[in-house]
Protein backbone atom coordinates (compact mmCIF):
# COMPACT_ATOMS: atom_id res chain seq x y z
CA UNK A 1 0.00 0.00 0.00
CA UNK A 2 3.38 2.08 0.19
CA UNK A 3 4.64 1.31 -2.73
CA UNK A 4 3.93 3.07 -5.81
CA UNK A 5 5.15 3.18 -9.48
CA UNK A 6 6.54 6.48 -10.70
CA UNK A 7 6.31 6.77 -14.13
CA UNK A 8 8.97 9.12 -15.69
CA UNK A 9 7.74 12.94 -15.83
CA UNK A 10 7.64 13.79 -19.44
CA UNK A 11 7.54 17.81 -21.09
CA UNK A 12 3.89 18.59 -22.62
CA UNK A 13 3.44 18.03 -26.29
CA UNK A 14 0.63 19.17 -27.92
CA UNK A 15 0.96 16.39 -30.64
CA UNK A 16 1.13 13.94 -28.17
CA UNK A 17 -2.12 14.89 -26.41
CA UNK A 18 -4.33 15.31 -29.29
CA UNK A 19 -3.43 11.51 -30.31
CA UNK A 20 -4.51 10.73 -26.99
CA UNK A 21 -8.09 12.83 -27.63
CA UNK A 22 -8.37 11.52 -31.09
CA UNK A 23 -7.41 7.43 -29.27
CA UNK A 24 -10.33 8.05 -26.63
CA UNK A 25 -12.85 9.74 -29.06
CA UNK A 26 -12.95 12.79 -27.94
CA UNK A 27 -12.82 14.39 -24.15
CA UNK A 28 -16.46 14.20 -22.32
CA UNK A 29 -17.73 14.17 -18.71
CA UNK A 30 -18.62 10.55 -19.52
CA UNK A 31 -14.64 9.32 -19.96
CA UNK A 32 -12.89 12.09 -18.36
CA UNK A 33 -11.50 10.13 -15.35
CA UNK A 34 -10.27 7.57 -18.24
CA UNK A 35 -8.63 10.11 -20.07
CA UNK A 36 -6.96 11.58 -16.99
CA UNK A 37 -5.46 8.31 -16.58
CA UNK A 38 -4.36 7.60 -19.81
CA UNK A 39 -2.36 11.85 -19.90
CA UNK A 40 -1.15 10.63 -16.42
CA UNK A 41 0.66 7.52 -18.04
CA UNK A 42 1.72 9.27 -21.00
CA UNK A 43 3.41 12.37 -19.54
CA UNK A 44 3.82 10.66 -16.28
CA UNK A 45 1.51 13.55 -14.32
CA UNK A 46 -0.88 15.88 -15.59
CA UNK A 47 -0.05 18.59 -17.29
CA UNK A 48 -1.28 22.60 -16.77
CA UNK A 49 -1.89 23.01 -20.30
CA UNK A 50 -4.13 19.45 -19.87
CA UNK A 51 -5.97 21.00 -17.11
CA UNK A 52 -7.14 24.14 -18.33
CA UNK A 53 -7.88 22.44 -21.76
CA UNK A 54 -9.92 20.01 -19.96
CA UNK A 55 -11.79 22.75 -18.12
CA UNK A 56 -12.17 24.92 -21.25
CA UNK A 57 -13.65 21.71 -23.08
CA UNK A 58 -15.66 20.32 -20.25
CA UNK A 59 -17.11 23.75 -18.28
CA UNK A 60 -15.80 22.57 -14.83
CA UNK A 61 -13.66 25.11 -13.11
CA UNK A 62 -9.84 24.33 -13.01
CA UNK A 63 -10.71 24.34 -9.40
CA UNK A 64 -12.61 21.23 -9.13
CA UNK A 65 -10.28 19.38 -11.87
CA UNK A 66 -7.05 19.78 -9.29
CA UNK A 67 -9.13 19.55 -6.36
CA UNK A 68 -10.07 15.50 -7.86
CA UNK A 69 -6.96 15.51 -9.00
CA UNK A 70 -4.85 15.89 -6.14
CA UNK A 71 -7.19 13.55 -4.28
CA UNK A 72 -6.07 10.58 -5.69
CA UNK A 73 -2.37 9.33 -5.40
CA UNK A 74 -1.75 7.82 -8.04
CA UNK A 75 -2.31 11.24 -9.97
CA UNK A 76 0.74 13.79 -10.34
CA UNK A 77 -0.11 17.76 -11.01
CA UNK B 1 -14.72 -31.14 1.84
CA UNK B 2 -14.02 -30.65 -1.37
CA UNK B 3 -14.02 -28.28 -4.22
CA UNK B 4 -17.28 -27.24 -6.19
CA UNK B 5 -16.13 -25.78 -9.03
CA UNK B 6 -18.58 -23.71 -10.29
CA UNK B 7 -17.63 -20.24 -11.46
CA UNK B 8 -14.28 -21.31 -11.45
CA UNK B 9 -14.59 -24.47 -13.39
CA UNK B 10 -12.73 -22.52 -16.32
CA UNK B 11 -10.45 -20.48 -15.03
CA UNK B 12 -6.67 -22.15 -16.32
CA UNK B 13 -8.81 -24.23 -18.96
CA UNK B 14 -7.96 -21.66 -21.58
CA UNK B 15 -5.75 -18.57 -22.37
CA UNK B 16 -7.70 -15.40 -22.82
CA UNK B 17 -8.64 -13.62 -24.40
CA UNK B 18 -9.97 -16.43 -26.86
CA UNK B 19 -13.18 -16.25 -27.47
CA UNK B 20 -13.32 -19.27 -29.72
CA UNK B 21 -12.87 -21.91 -26.57
CA UNK B 22 -14.62 -20.01 -24.40
CA UNK B 23 -17.49 -20.42 -26.84
CA UNK B 24 -16.30 -23.95 -27.63
CA UNK B 25 -16.76 -24.77 -23.58
CA UNK B 26 -20.59 -23.66 -23.65
CA UNK B 27 -19.65 -19.80 -23.08
CA UNK B 28 -21.87 -16.94 -24.50
CA UNK B 29 -24.94 -19.52 -24.31
CA UNK B 30 -26.13 -17.48 -21.13
CA UNK B 31 -26.64 -14.10 -23.26
CA UNK B 32 -28.15 -15.73 -25.92
CA UNK B 33 -30.72 -17.03 -23.93
CA UNK B 34 -31.42 -14.06 -22.04
CA UNK B 35 -31.63 -12.49 -24.85
CA UNK B 36 -33.95 -14.45 -26.18
CA UNK B 37 -36.27 -14.66 -23.03
CA UNK B 38 -36.37 -10.64 -22.56
CA UNK B 39 -35.07 -8.79 -19.29
CA UNK B 40 -37.82 -9.07 -16.74
CA UNK B 41 -37.54 -12.62 -17.19
CA UNK B 42 -33.63 -12.54 -16.66
CA UNK B 43 -34.45 -10.45 -13.53
CA UNK B 44 -36.76 -12.99 -12.26
CA UNK B 45 -34.97 -15.58 -12.71
CA UNK B 46 -32.16 -14.17 -10.45
CA UNK B 47 -34.36 -13.23 -7.86
CA UNK B 48 -35.87 -16.78 -7.92
CA UNK B 49 -31.86 -17.80 -7.62
CA UNK B 50 -31.81 -15.81 -4.64
CA UNK B 51 -28.39 -14.33 -5.69
CA UNK B 52 -27.06 -11.89 -3.07
CA UNK B 53 -24.27 -9.45 -3.66
CA UNK B 54 -20.80 -10.79 -3.06
CA UNK B 55 -19.02 -7.69 -2.43
CA UNK B 56 -19.56 -7.21 1.09
CA UNK B 57 -22.74 -5.94 2.28
CA UNK B 58 -24.78 -8.91 0.43
CA UNK B 59 -27.65 -7.16 -0.80
CA UNK B 60 -30.09 -9.21 -2.97
CA UNK B 61 -29.08 -8.38 -6.99
CA UNK B 62 -32.28 -9.46 -8.42
CA UNK B 63 -34.33 -6.25 -6.24
CA UNK B 64 -31.53 -4.18 -6.89
CA UNK B 65 -31.86 -4.58 -10.88
CA UNK B 66 -35.14 -4.63 -10.79
CA UNK B 67 -35.02 -0.84 -8.77
CA UNK B 68 -33.19 0.61 -11.72
CA UNK B 69 -34.89 -1.29 -14.70
CA UNK B 70 -38.48 0.44 -13.59
CA UNK B 71 -36.78 3.57 -14.93
CA UNK B 72 -38.15 3.58 -18.36
CA UNK B 73 -36.65 6.92 -18.99
CA UNK B 74 -32.90 8.06 -20.15
CA UNK B 75 -29.59 6.82 -19.55
CA UNK B 76 -28.40 4.51 -17.28
CA UNK B 77 -25.07 2.63 -16.17
CA UNK B 78 -24.17 -0.73 -15.09
CA UNK B 79 -20.66 -0.66 -12.97
CA UNK B 80 -18.50 -3.57 -12.35
CA UNK B 81 -16.67 -3.05 -9.29
CA UNK B 82 -13.30 -4.86 -9.78
CA UNK B 83 -11.74 -2.50 -7.13
CA UNK B 84 -11.27 -5.33 -4.48
CA UNK B 85 -8.71 -3.12 -2.02
CA UNK B 86 -10.32 -5.41 1.08
CA UNK B 87 -7.16 -6.73 3.11
CA UNK B 88 -6.99 -10.15 2.73
CA UNK B 89 -9.29 -10.63 -0.49
CA UNK B 90 -8.10 -11.45 -3.87
CA UNK B 91 -10.85 -13.81 -5.35
CA UNK B 92 -11.95 -11.08 -8.02
CA UNK B 93 -8.63 -11.46 -9.65
CA UNK B 94 -8.53 -14.87 -10.24
CA UNK B 95 -11.92 -14.25 -12.10
CA UNK B 96 -10.78 -11.03 -13.83
CA UNK B 97 -7.64 -13.47 -15.14
CA UNK B 98 -8.62 -16.78 -15.34
CA UNK B 99 -12.41 -16.22 -16.91
CA UNK B 100 -12.73 -12.57 -18.46
CA UNK B 101 -15.69 -14.05 -20.83
CA UNK B 102 -17.62 -14.77 -17.60
CA UNK B 103 -17.67 -11.67 -16.30
CA UNK B 104 -17.90 -9.62 -19.71
CA UNK B 105 -21.26 -12.51 -19.69
CA UNK B 106 -22.48 -11.36 -16.96
CA UNK B 107 -21.86 -7.78 -17.31
CA UNK B 108 -23.52 -7.54 -20.78
CA UNK B 109 -26.65 -9.76 -19.34
CA UNK B 110 -26.91 -7.07 -16.50
CA UNK B 111 -26.79 -4.40 -18.52
CA UNK B 112 -29.99 -5.80 -21.13
CA UNK B 113 -31.61 -6.57 -18.09
CA UNK B 114 -31.63 -3.52 -16.32
CA UNK B 115 -31.14 -1.34 -19.76
CA UNK B 116 -27.90 0.34 -19.31
CA UNK B 117 -25.98 1.16 -23.08
CA UNK B 118 -23.06 2.39 -20.82
CA UNK B 119 -20.93 -0.52 -18.50
CA UNK B 120 -17.78 0.57 -16.44
CA UNK B 121 -15.25 -2.08 -15.12
CA UNK B 122 -13.73 -0.07 -12.24
CA UNK B 123 -10.26 -2.50 -11.50
CA UNK B 124 -7.40 -1.96 -9.07
CA UNK B 125 -4.66 0.11 -10.49
CA UNK B 126 -2.41 -2.53 -9.12
CA UNK B 127 -3.60 -5.67 -11.34
CA UNK B 128 -1.57 -3.97 -13.94
CA UNK B 129 -1.71 -7.23 -16.54
CA UNK B 130 -5.26 -8.13 -15.35
CA UNK B 131 -6.11 -3.95 -17.40
CA UNK B 132 -4.22 -4.92 -20.17
CA UNK B 133 -5.83 -8.16 -20.44
CA UNK B 134 -9.32 -6.33 -20.40
CA UNK B 135 -7.81 -3.62 -22.94
CA UNK B 136 -7.31 -6.77 -25.35
CA UNK B 137 -10.51 -8.57 -24.73
CA UNK B 138 -12.78 -5.50 -25.03
CA UNK B 139 -10.85 -5.06 -28.69
CA UNK B 140 -11.65 -8.77 -29.44
CA UNK B 141 -15.23 -8.51 -28.27
CA UNK B 142 -16.43 -5.19 -30.32
CA UNK B 143 -14.09 -7.50 -33.15
CA UNK B 144 -16.68 -10.86 -32.24
CA UNK B 145 -20.26 -8.54 -32.22
CA UNK B 146 -19.92 -9.55 -28.44
CA UNK B 147 -19.56 -5.91 -27.51
CA UNK B 148 -21.05 -2.73 -28.98
CA UNK B 149 -24.21 -1.83 -31.54
CA UNK B 150 -26.27 -4.65 -31.94
CA UNK B 151 -24.59 -7.53 -29.94
CA UNK B 152 -25.53 -10.94 -31.15
CA UNK B 153 -26.88 -9.33 -33.77
CA UNK B 154 -30.02 -7.77 -31.96
CA UNK B 155 -31.04 -4.46 -31.58
CA UNK B 156 -29.28 -4.10 -27.82
CA UNK B 157 -26.17 -2.02 -27.84
CA UNK B 158 -23.91 -2.51 -24.68
CA UNK B 159 -20.52 -0.07 -24.31
CA UNK B 160 -18.03 -1.16 -21.98
CA UNK B 161 -15.37 1.06 -20.90
CA UNK B 162 -12.39 0.02 -19.29
CA UNK B 163 -11.25 2.35 -15.64
CA UNK B 164 -8.14 1.70 -14.21
CA UNK B 165 -8.80 2.98 -10.65
CA UNK B 166 -5.90 5.79 -8.89
CA UNK B 167 -4.98 3.85 -5.94
CA UNK B 168 -7.35 4.73 -3.32
CA UNK B 169 -8.84 2.00 -1.04
CA UNK B 170 -12.03 3.81 -0.53
CA UNK B 171 -12.54 3.81 -4.56
CA UNK B 172 -14.10 0.07 -3.57
CA UNK B 173 -16.97 1.77 -2.08
CA UNK B 174 -20.01 2.53 -4.23
CA UNK B 175 -20.35 6.29 -3.90
CA UNK B 176 -16.59 7.00 -3.87
CA UNK B 177 -16.36 5.04 -7.06
CA UNK B 178 -18.96 7.11 -8.42
CA UNK B 179 -17.33 10.19 -7.44
CA UNK B 180 -14.32 9.11 -9.02
CA UNK B 181 -15.97 8.36 -12.57
CA UNK B 182 -17.85 12.02 -11.92
CA UNK B 183 -14.10 13.72 -11.47
CA UNK B 184 -14.58 14.35 -8.07
CA UNK B 185 -13.13 13.83 -4.75
CA UNK B 186 -13.25 10.13 -4.02
CA UNK B 187 -15.02 9.94 -0.98
CA UNK B 188 -19.15 8.02 0.59
CA UNK B 189 -22.26 10.37 0.62
CA UNK B 190 -25.08 10.28 3.13
CA UNK B 191 -27.52 7.21 1.43
CA UNK B 192 -30.45 7.82 0.78
CA UNK B 193 -30.75 8.37 -2.41
CA UNK B 194 -29.36 4.99 -3.22
CA UNK B 195 -26.95 4.21 -6.61
CA UNK B 196 -30.29 2.72 -7.94
CA UNK B 197 -31.93 5.75 -7.69
CA UNK B 198 -29.21 8.69 -7.98
CA UNK B 199 -25.91 7.42 -8.89
CA UNK B 200 -23.57 7.97 -11.72
CA UNK B 201 -24.27 11.69 -13.14
CA UNK B 202 -27.31 11.43 -11.02
CA UNK B 203 -28.95 8.61 -13.04
CA UNK B 204 -29.95 5.16 -12.09
CA UNK B 205 -26.74 2.88 -11.44
CA UNK B 206 -26.55 -0.86 -10.75
CA UNK B 207 -22.65 -1.69 -8.94
CA UNK B 208 -22.13 -4.58 -8.84
CA UNK B 209 -19.31 -6.93 -7.49
CA UNK B 210 -17.36 -9.06 -10.51
CA UNK B 211 -18.42 -12.45 -8.62
CA UNK B 212 -21.85 -11.34 -8.17
CA UNK B 213 -21.81 -10.41 -12.09
CA UNK B 214 -20.25 -14.18 -12.70
CA UNK B 215 -22.73 -15.92 -11.34
CA UNK B 216 -25.24 -14.58 -13.50
CA UNK B 217 -24.29 -16.43 -16.53
CA UNK B 218 -24.17 -19.51 -14.11
CA UNK B 219 -27.03 -19.45 -12.95
CA UNK B 220 -29.06 -19.03 -17.19
CA UNK B 221 -27.06 -21.45 -18.42
CA UNK B 222 -27.24 -24.09 -15.42
CA UNK B 223 -30.90 -22.96 -14.88
CA UNK B 224 -32.12 -21.76 -11.50
CA UNK B 225 -33.49 -25.39 -10.25
CA UNK B 226 -29.67 -26.69 -10.47
CA UNK B 227 -28.28 -23.48 -9.06
CA UNK B 228 -30.26 -23.54 -5.78
CA UNK B 229 -29.48 -27.18 -5.45
CA UNK B 230 -26.11 -26.20 -4.06
CA UNK B 231 -25.89 -24.30 -1.28
CA UNK B 232 -28.15 -24.07 1.71
CA UNK B 233 -32.18 -23.09 1.08
CA UNK B 234 -31.54 -19.62 2.06
CA UNK B 235 -28.46 -19.40 0.48
CA UNK B 236 -27.88 -20.65 -2.65
CA UNK B 237 -24.98 -21.16 -4.69
CA UNK B 238 -21.16 -21.20 -4.17
CA UNK B 239 -18.67 -18.94 -2.85
CA UNK B 240 -15.05 -17.87 -3.52
CA UNK B 241 -13.00 -17.94 -0.22
CA UNK B 242 -10.10 -16.33 0.22
CA UNK B 243 -7.26 -17.77 2.34
CA UNK B 244 -4.69 -16.30 3.90
CA UNK B 245 -2.99 -15.20 6.86
CA UNK B 246 -1.17 -17.97 9.18
CA UNK B 247 -1.69 -21.27 7.30
CA UNK B 248 0.69 -23.80 5.45
CA UNK B 249 -1.18 -22.96 2.15
CA UNK B 250 -3.21 -19.99 1.10
CA UNK B 251 -5.66 -19.25 -1.49
CA UNK B 252 -8.46 -18.96 -3.10
CA UNK B 253 -10.97 -21.95 -3.31
CA UNK B 254 -14.73 -22.13 -4.29
CA UNK B 255 -16.76 -23.81 -1.95
CA UNK B 256 -20.26 -24.60 -1.79
CA UNK B 257 -21.64 -22.59 0.69
CA UNK B 258 -22.41 -23.93 4.11
CA UNK B 259 -20.63 -27.26 2.82
CA UNK B 260 -18.59 -27.38 6.16
CA UNK B 261 -17.42 -25.15 8.92
CA UNK B 262 -14.56 -22.25 8.89
CA UNK B 263 -11.97 -24.41 10.98
CA UNK B 264 -12.44 -27.90 8.74
CA UNK B 265 -11.80 -25.18 5.50
CA UNK B 266 -8.65 -23.68 7.36
CA UNK B 267 -7.71 -27.02 8.19
CA UNK B 268 -8.02 -28.97 5.28
CA UNK B 269 -6.95 -26.02 2.52
CA UNK B 270 -4.81 -24.35 4.25
CA UNK B 271 -2.98 -27.41 5.92
CA UNK B 272 -3.21 -26.08 9.38
CA UNK B 273 -1.47 -22.84 10.74
CA UNK B 274 2.41 -21.95 9.61
CA UNK B 275 4.01 -23.10 12.92
CA UNK B 276 1.67 -25.95 14.07
CA UNK B 277 0.41 -23.68 16.88
CA UNK B 278 -3.34 -23.72 17.44
CA UNK B 279 -5.69 -20.68 15.86
CA UNK B 280 -5.67 -18.00 17.89
CA UNK B 281 -8.51 -15.64 15.82
CA UNK B 282 -9.91 -15.86 12.78
CA UNK B 283 -11.36 -12.64 10.19
CA UNK B 284 -13.92 -14.22 8.57
CA UNK B 285 -15.06 -11.66 6.10
CA UNK B 286 -11.61 -9.36 5.28
CA UNK B 287 -10.04 -6.99 6.95
CA UNK B 288 -13.27 -4.94 8.57
CA UNK B 289 -14.69 -7.99 10.07
CA UNK B 290 -15.19 -9.20 13.99
CA UNK B 291 -13.01 -11.67 15.16
CA UNK B 292 -14.00 -15.24 15.53
CA UNK B 293 -12.14 -17.44 18.15
CA UNK B 294 -12.74 -20.51 20.40
CA UNK B 295 -16.03 -22.47 19.69
CA UNK B 296 -17.48 -20.23 17.68
CA UNK B 297 -15.04 -21.34 14.88
CA UNK B 298 -17.10 -24.49 14.65
CA UNK B 299 -19.73 -22.22 12.36
CA UNK B 300 -21.28 -22.94 8.78
CA UNK B 301 -19.96 -21.10 6.05
CA UNK B 302 -22.90 -19.58 5.57
CA UNK B 303 -23.58 -15.60 5.96
CA UNK B 304 -26.35 -16.44 8.74
CA UNK B 305 -24.39 -18.82 10.45
CA UNK B 306 -21.15 -16.75 10.69
CA UNK B 307 -23.56 -13.57 11.67
CA UNK B 308 -24.87 -15.68 14.37
CA UNK B 309 -21.61 -16.54 15.78
CA UNK B 310 -20.47 -12.96 15.84
CA UNK B 311 -18.77 -11.74 12.84
CA UNK B 312 -19.98 -10.93 9.22
CA UNK B 313 -18.69 -12.96 5.90
CA UNK B 314 -18.23 -9.64 4.08
CA UNK B 315 -16.07 -10.11 0.92
CA UNK B 316 -15.28 -13.80 2.35
CA UNK B 317 -11.89 -13.00 2.48
CA UNK B 318 -10.70 -15.29 5.51
CA UNK B 319 -7.55 -14.03 7.36
CA UNK B 320 -6.19 -16.48 10.27
CA UNK B 321 -4.10 -15.58 12.98
CA UNK B 322 -2.09 -17.89 14.82
CA UNK B 323 -1.51 -18.59 19.12
CA UNK B 324 1.55 -16.30 20.20
CA UNK B 325 0.26 -13.51 17.93
CA UNK B 326 -0.81 -10.61 20.63
CA UNK B 327 -4.20 -8.94 19.35
CA UNK B 328 -2.09 -5.36 19.88
CA UNK B 329 -0.06 -6.56 17.64
CA UNK B 330 -2.71 -7.16 15.11
CA UNK B 331 -4.58 -4.29 15.59
CA UNK B 332 -1.73 -2.02 15.39
CA UNK B 333 -1.31 -3.77 11.53
CA UNK B 334 -5.18 -3.31 10.75
CA UNK B 335 -5.05 0.71 12.00
CA UNK B 336 -1.80 2.00 10.34
CA UNK B 337 -4.07 0.60 7.05
CA UNK B 338 -7.20 2.19 7.69
CA UNK B 339 -5.28 5.23 8.73
CA UNK B 340 -3.67 5.33 5.95
CA UNK B 341 -6.64 5.19 3.95
CA UNK B 342 -9.07 7.60 5.46
CA UNK B 343 -10.82 9.87 2.74
CA UNK B 344 -11.18 12.09 5.38
CA UNK B 345 -14.11 13.48 4.15
CA UNK B 346 -16.55 12.76 7.72
CA UNK B 347 -15.05 14.00 11.27
CA UNK B 348 -15.39 10.83 13.21
CA UNK B 349 -13.69 8.11 10.70
CA UNK B 350 -10.88 11.11 9.62
CA UNK B 351 -10.46 12.23 13.57
CA UNK B 352 -11.20 8.78 15.44
CA UNK B 353 -8.68 6.78 13.06
CA UNK B 354 -6.04 9.05 13.79
CA UNK B 355 -6.72 8.75 17.65
CA UNK B 356 -7.23 4.96 17.66
CA UNK B 357 -3.89 4.30 15.97
CA UNK B 358 -2.26 6.69 18.50
CA UNK B 359 -3.56 4.85 21.56
CA UNK B 360 -2.76 1.48 19.95
CA UNK B 361 0.73 2.58 19.19
CA UNK B 362 1.19 3.80 22.55
CA UNK B 363 -0.10 0.66 24.13
CA UNK B 364 2.01 -1.24 21.90
CA UNK B 365 4.80 0.70 22.63
CA UNK B 366 4.60 0.29 26.32
CA UNK B 367 3.41 3.61 27.31
CA UNK B 368 -0.07 2.71 27.96
CA UNK B 369 -2.44 4.07 30.88
CA UNK B 370 -5.20 2.09 32.42
CA UNK B 371 -8.06 4.25 31.02
CA UNK B 372 -6.88 3.57 26.97
CA UNK B 373 -8.31 0.76 26.91
CA UNK B 374 -12.24 2.56 27.30
CA UNK B 375 -11.34 5.41 25.33
CA UNK B 376 -10.56 3.12 22.59
CA UNK B 377 -13.98 1.46 22.89
CA UNK B 378 -15.68 4.95 23.08
CA UNK B 379 -13.81 6.10 19.62
CA UNK B 380 -14.79 2.85 18.26
CA UNK B 381 -18.40 2.95 19.02
CA UNK B 382 -18.57 6.50 18.19
CA UNK B 383 -17.47 5.66 14.65
CA UNK B 384 -19.46 2.93 14.22
CA UNK B 385 -22.56 4.85 15.03
CA UNK B 386 -22.01 8.46 13.19
CA UNK B 387 -19.67 7.60 9.91
CA UNK B 388 -20.94 8.32 6.22
CA UNK B 389 -20.00 5.30 4.39
CA UNK B 390 -19.44 1.73 5.28
CA UNK B 391 -15.62 1.81 6.26
CA UNK B 392 -15.77 4.28 8.11
CA UNK B 393 -18.55 2.10 10.02
CA UNK B 394 -16.50 -1.03 10.04
CA UNK B 395 -13.09 -0.54 10.26
CA UNK B 396 -13.26 0.14 14.37
CA UNK B 397 -15.06 -3.50 14.41
CA UNK B 398 -12.55 -5.74 14.69
CA UNK B 399 -10.93 -3.27 17.68
CA UNK B 400 -14.35 -3.61 19.27
CA UNK B 401 -14.26 -7.37 19.49
CA UNK B 402 -10.43 -7.14 20.04
CA UNK B 403 -10.94 -6.03 23.15
CA UNK B 404 -13.92 -8.15 23.72
CA UNK B 405 -12.37 -11.35 23.57
CA UNK B 406 -8.73 -10.85 24.24
CA UNK B 407 -8.28 -7.97 26.85
CA UNK B 408 -5.90 -9.85 28.40
CA UNK B 409 -3.58 -8.76 25.15
CA UNK B 410 -4.33 -5.59 25.93
CA UNK B 411 -3.86 -5.80 29.93
CA UNK B 412 -0.79 -7.73 29.49
CA UNK B 413 0.58 -4.93 27.42
CA UNK B 414 -0.39 -1.92 29.64
CA UNK B 415 0.62 -3.75 32.82
CA UNK B 416 4.08 -5.04 32.02
CA UNK B 417 4.57 -1.09 31.39
CA UNK B 418 3.54 -0.41 34.86
CA UNK B 419 5.24 -2.66 36.86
Amino acid sequence: MYFRWVEKVKKFDIQTYQNLIKDVGGINVENLFVFMGKVQETFGCVPREVVRDVAMKTGFSEARIYGALTSYRDFKV
Amino acid sequence: MKETKLLTRRVGKYEPPDLKVYEAQGGLAALRRALEIGPESVIEEIKRAGLVGRGGAGFPTGPKWAMVAGEKEGQKYLICNAEEGEVGTFKDKVLLDGDPWLVLEGILIGAYAVGAEKTYIYINGEYEQTIELWNKLVIEARKAGVLGDGILGSKISVDLQVVKSKGLYITGEEFALISSLEMRRAAGRLKPPYPTEKGLFERPTVVNNVETLANVPVILSEGVEAYCNLGVADEPGTRLFCLSGDVKKSGVYELEIGSGTLEEFINEFGRGTTSGRPIKAVQPGGGTSRFLAGESLNCKLTAQAIREAGSGIGTAGVIVYEEGKSAVEIVKGLMEFYGFESCGRCAPCRIGVVRMKEIVDKIFGGEGASDDLEQLRQISKACVEVSTCGMGQAFPLPVLSALELFPQDFEAAIEKVSA
